[in-house]
């Protein structure tokens, strides 16, 4: 009787807000109409072993499912065929409609949410987080609870409380935050000290404190245009607010007299005030480089940048600027003293204080070779003069485009170029070329 | 009625003369120039009595004649003089002008030779007081002679000031000092306005722009700093120098009057100068010498301020406590109730110091010889620009709402006084000086003691640490303010003591900070403004000391609530000395500095305020 009472309670929730406060606010005179549904739930309950033939598969699916019927993958098949027409949030909501319909007592169901959880990314909902408490609604309520404490001493439905870990663990592999329904749920199947629970509780102790852990955040949506990614990628390595970004060339497509289709790639630079001023004091006679590319990631996406430096200023032609006593009005800016810091407040020591030679500016671009960077250089020489004194010497490499993650699915994939394609094919060797170029050159 | 005035300034002027040659005779007798070095020598932990005791004072002649300067100054301020008008207009009106010229205000420590009223210091620092009842006119007049003429007065030859003090001292003409520009302030080295020498070599042409200069419309002759270029060495450098122009030479241009908060009636603007003809004769001091001669402008002009903001919170204070004792609430006059009291004492005190540092400091520069008193001055600036402050928005504050409203002139004191640590070198950069010319000074004296204890001289090194252990047994400190020899009246003894302990604890201080930093302390601000604090403090006692002690000896009235004053004043500035001194220890828990610049470092690098709205949430 109680196996058949927690039935009847389970069949409430299944039917939800339609028929539960119907049942419950029936007066007890009105019994033999719970008696009437209990026996309908019996009845159900006893002709349960054969359910796999009879399993109430919706009209539409009916056809195509005859033959697979009795396969192990039924559920996989499920989606398959939920998702004849498009692989998206409706129709997976859809399958798991109809998979919590089709039966009050959704036998079957751990297999389904775990067929479930491997398809979700096809569908591209593995991410949202109404989905998962979709499907964790799909989990019978109340039943899973441990009612005494030898149940709570042990693990009481595993397969189940498995089930339900491992969809909260896909939230977290994911980087999905659990929600208040989550919870809400999760207390309704599993109980208050459940594994899921825990497993919960866990995730909102440390996903809120990892959230904003990141001093330089990546934008869940990293921008379409080319020209916008290199100026966003640019100011992220940067880390300079006075830093601006200059756009040298706008990528388009052209179409030559031979009929042939140019495309001309984006040349996007930044370059900020110390730098100009830290070029404008480079030694003319030493040359700079052009040096790249080199691989930032942005979540997913890979793009490559190019820098502008040049070696670290050999020890006797750094000199300090030598101090004028004529400089401040006030106070004077130096003691004139024979004393130098004591060692225990000496703090000017720093491992990280390495003389790597200064870099002066850098660029993003579609197309690393040459020609292009030196349009970004020619550019670059109209807002600093020194440039068109100094030799720029030129060591591209064949960049990362072996390691580029291709993306044969989505719709815009990542395609190296064919002038960096090329490059690549080359052994790897650095395109040395010493070009001096002066202002007369160009013009 | 201005007649009257005039007559009576005449009659001041007249008498002010024979007590200046009387002065000029006294002068006689000591030739020898003095090296003043009291500040330099607290670093050092030692009281240089001898400069300090006893307090300044003037001869009964100078006095009467002084009285008799004083009485139509006031009268004309109090009677003449609208603030309020000037203040909404901006303008100081044409007859307000000419009352003050007729007085000789445009000329107070303008030599008679040349026309003007040939004052010292302290009598100038007297008139000011007065003179700084109205912003705009202080300001105006501080421009003209405090650092707009002084560099023909201190470093011009005679032709120079023969040809243009006469003029300046009657009022005829106005000065203005032309230093700072848009990129440069402090910062000599990023003056780009130039003076090239002309074909003919009789002129030079003077070329660019300055911004913020007082009387920068009204002004005729202005002292302005140039580049020039100077052969030094056969090398061509360039250097700064001082140039008197006249608007009348022709491509002098000033713009609009800067619209301010505060002393709205002075003018400010921008002056450009487009190859302004300067003829060389008109160079002050020698080409290139311009950066002393600014400095040296500079560093004599700010003693002033003590008495001004003196003369200010007096007045105030006149204005206050008369709404204090009248305005009732719950059947209590305000000045019954403690929070009101305390505003008084606060203004009270801070007048009473600000005017003892001024007056010491003014006695000290008058002094034969040429006594450099620029920490001293510094001192005072800082001092009184940052108390007048206080006191300003107290008084406001006893008023509560009607205090901020345009009907009462506080708003107007309020917004006029903010001025007071921005101009004449800003509070920050002054501390900066006083702390590191401190520095200087302590640092030759120890550099030997300090490198023999680095060698490990263990010697010396116990002998320190003795020193210090029978310190804190309790061992007496004396460096005879009080006892046989004592030059402070036994009623401030114990006050004494307290600045005695504080000038000692004070030097071994420094000495450890040389230690420590050595010439490295340059970078060290929140130290060295820790430094000047402490120093700004010992002077302060000192000087309210050594005021006090005179007007006992001499009887003065209410001698007993300067007492009173002063000893407030030393039990509270000895506190804060020692618990600054104590942050200035190694290690100190009570120095914050680090998560200061942190805090500061986090904030600037993304010039924001960083931290998340507290409605914000995760999830």
């Amino acid at each position: 009787m109680k196996c058949a009472r927690c039935l009847l309670q389970l069949c409430r929730l299944r039917l939800g807000g339609r028929s539960a406060p119907l049942v419950r606010s029936l007066p007890s005179s009105h019994s033999w109409l719970l008696q009437h549904t209990q026996s309908q739930v019996l009845r159900q309950f006893h002709v349960s072993p054969s359910c796999p033939k009879t399993r109430p598969v919706p009209a539409e699916f009916n056809e195509a499912n005859k033959q697979k019927d009795k396969s192990l993958a039924t559920y996989d098949d499920l989606f398959e065929q939920g998702a004849k027409e498009a692989k998206t949030k409706a129709t997976f909501n859809k399958v798991v409609e109809i998979f919590t319909k089709a039966s009050v007592r959704r036998r079957g169901h751990v297999e389904f949410i775990y067929a479930a959880l491997k398809k979700m990314p096809e569908f591209g909902v593995e991410k949202d987080i109404t989905v998962y408490n979709k499907l964790l609604d799909v989990f019978p309520k109340e039943i899973f609870v441990p009612r005494n404490f030898i149940q709570r001493m042990f693990n009481h439905y595993p397969r189940q409380q498995e089930c339900g870990v491992q969809l909260l663990e896909q939230m977290e592999n994911y980087g999905i935050m659990p929600n208040i329904e989550t919870k809400v749920l999760l207390v309704q199947i599993f109980g208050k000290k459940s594994h899921p629970i825990r497993k919960y509780e866990r995730m909102m102790y440390w996903f809120p404190k990892f959230k904003n852990l990141n001093p330089f955040p990546v934008p869940q949506q990293l921008p379409e245009d080319p020209v916008d990614l290199a100026r966003l990628s640019l100011t992220r390595i940067a880390s300079d607010l006075d830093a601006k970004v200059t756009v040298y060339q706008l990528p388009c497509t052209d179409i030559s007299e031979s009929g042939q289709e140019i495309t001309l790639p984006h040349v996007v630079g930044i370059q900020s005030p110390s730098q100009m001023e830290l070029l404008a004091k480079h030694n003319p006679s030493r040359p700079v480089f052009v040096e790249g590319p080199f691989p930032l990631w942005l979540r997913k996406t890979c793009v490559s940048y190019y820098i502008l430096r040049a070696d670290p200023a050999p020890a006797d032609e750094k000199k300090e600027d030598p101090y004028d006593p004529d400089r401040c009005l006030i106070y004077p800016l130096q003691l004139d003293l024979d004393l130098e810091c004591d060692l225990g407040d000496d703090e000017s020591f720093d491992v990280e204080d390495l003389d790597e030679g200064p870099v002066y500016a850098m660029c993003m671009t579609s197309q690393g070779d040459q020609a292009t960077l030196n349009l970004w250089i020619s550019g670059l020489q109209k807002s600093n003069d020194i440039l068109g004194q100094v030799p720029t010497l030129f060591r591209l490499d064949a960049g990362p485009q072996e390691l580029q993650w291709v993306d044969t699915d989505s719709g815009h994939q990542q395609q190296p170029d064919s002038e960096t394609h090329k490059e690549a094919s080359q052994p790897e060797v650095e395109i040395e070329e010493e070009l001096t170029r002066s202002r007369g050159m160009k013009q | 009625m201005m007649s009257a005035v005039c007559r009576c300034a005449q009659l001041g002027q007249r008498l002010v003369a024979c007590g200046v040659t009387r002065l000029q005779q006294r002068r006689a007798f000591r030739t020898h120039a003095r090296q003043l070095a009291f500040a330099k020598d607290l670093f050092l932990g030692q009281v240089n009595k001898a400069e300090v005791f006893p307090y300044p004072e003037i001869g009964n002649e100078e006095l009467e004649e002084l009285k008799q300067l004083v009485a139509p100054v006031e009268k004309f301020f109090s009677e003449d003089v609208d603030s309020a008008k000037i203040d909404q207009e901006a303008a100081i009106p044409p007859e307000t002008l000419n009352g003050l010229k007729e007085l000789g205000l445009f000329g107070i420590m303008i030599p008679e030779e040349y026309g003007g009223l040939g004052l010292s210091n302290t009598v100038y620092a007297r008139l000011a007081e007065i003179i700084s009842l109205d912003g705009s006119i202080a300001v105006t007049l501080a421009a003209h002679q405090a650092i707009g003429l002084k560099g023909i007065l201190i470093a011009g030859n005679e032709a120079q000031k023969q040809k243009y003090l006469p003029r300046l001292a009657s009022g005829e003409h106005i000065a203005a000092f032309c230093l700072t520009e848009p990129g440069s302030g402090s910062d000599a080295a990023s003056i780009q306005t130039r003076a090239t020498l002309s074909q003919d070599g009789k002129h030079y042409l003077l070329n660019g722009s300055k911004i913020w200069i007082s009387n920068g419309s009204t002004a005729d002759i202005m002292t302005v700093f140039a580049r020039t270029e100077v052969t030094e060495d056969g090398e061509k450098k360039d250097k700064i120098t001082a140039f008197i122009v006249e608007r009348a030479f022709g491509g002098v241009t000033s713009g609009k009057p800067e619209d301010k908060l505060g002393i709205r009636g002075s003018n400010t603007s921008e002056l450009s100068f487009d190859n302004v003809p300067v003829p060389l004769e008109n160079v002050i001091g020698d080409v290139g010498g311009g950066f002393k001669i600014a400095m040296n402008i500079l560093n004599s002009g700010r003693f002033s301020m003590g008495s001004s903001s003196a003369g200010m919170i007096k007045k105030l204070i006149e204005m206050t406590s008369e709404y204090a004792a009248t305005r009732k609430q719950f059947n209590r006059s305000l000045s019954e109730f403690g929070m009101i009291q305390e505003k008084f004492a606060v203004m009270a005190l801070n007048a009473f110091v600000m005017e003892s540092m001024a007056y010491l400091t003014a006695g000290m520069m008058d002094r034969p010889g040429v006594p450099d008193c620029s920490v001293e001055a510094a001192m005072v600036k800082v001092f009184s620009s940052e108390g007048a402050w206080i006191c300003v928005s107290e008084a406001l504050q006893v008023l509560g709402g009607l205090g901020y409203t345009k009907n009462y002139p506080y708003e107007r004191y309020v917004r006029d006084c903010r001025i007071l640590p921005i101009f004449e070198g800003t509070n920050e950069i002054l501390r900066m000086y006083i702390a590191l010319t401190g520095m200087q000074h302590a640092g030759k004296v120890l550099t030997g003691k300090i490198k023999e204890m680095k060698r490990g001289n263990v010697g010396l090194a116990l002998g320190i640490v003795g020193k210090k252990l029978r310190r804190s047994f309790g061992a007496a400190v004396d460096l005879g303010l009080t006892g046989m020899d004592g030059v402070v009246h036994p009623s401030l003894a114990e006050s004494a003591k307290k600045l005695e302990q504080n000038v000692v604890l004070f030097g071994s201080t420094v000495e450890s900070l040389l230690y420590r930093y050595g010439k490295t302390i340059v970078d060290e601000q929140l130290i060295l403004k820790r430094v000047a604090d402490v120093l700004i403090n010992l002077y302060a006692m000192t000087a309210v000391l050594s005021r006090a002690s005179r007007s006992i000896s001499i009887g003065l009235r209410n001698h007993d609530h300067e007492v009173l004053l002063a000893n407030t004043f030393c039990s509270d500035a000895f506190f804060k000395n020692n618990y600054m001194m104590t942050q200035l220890q190694k290690h100190s828990p009570e120095n914050n500095d680090a998560d200061i610049k942190k805090i500061a470092r986090e904030v600037l690098e993304k010039r924001a305020y960083i931290c998340s709205h507290p409605l914000e949430r995760t999830f």
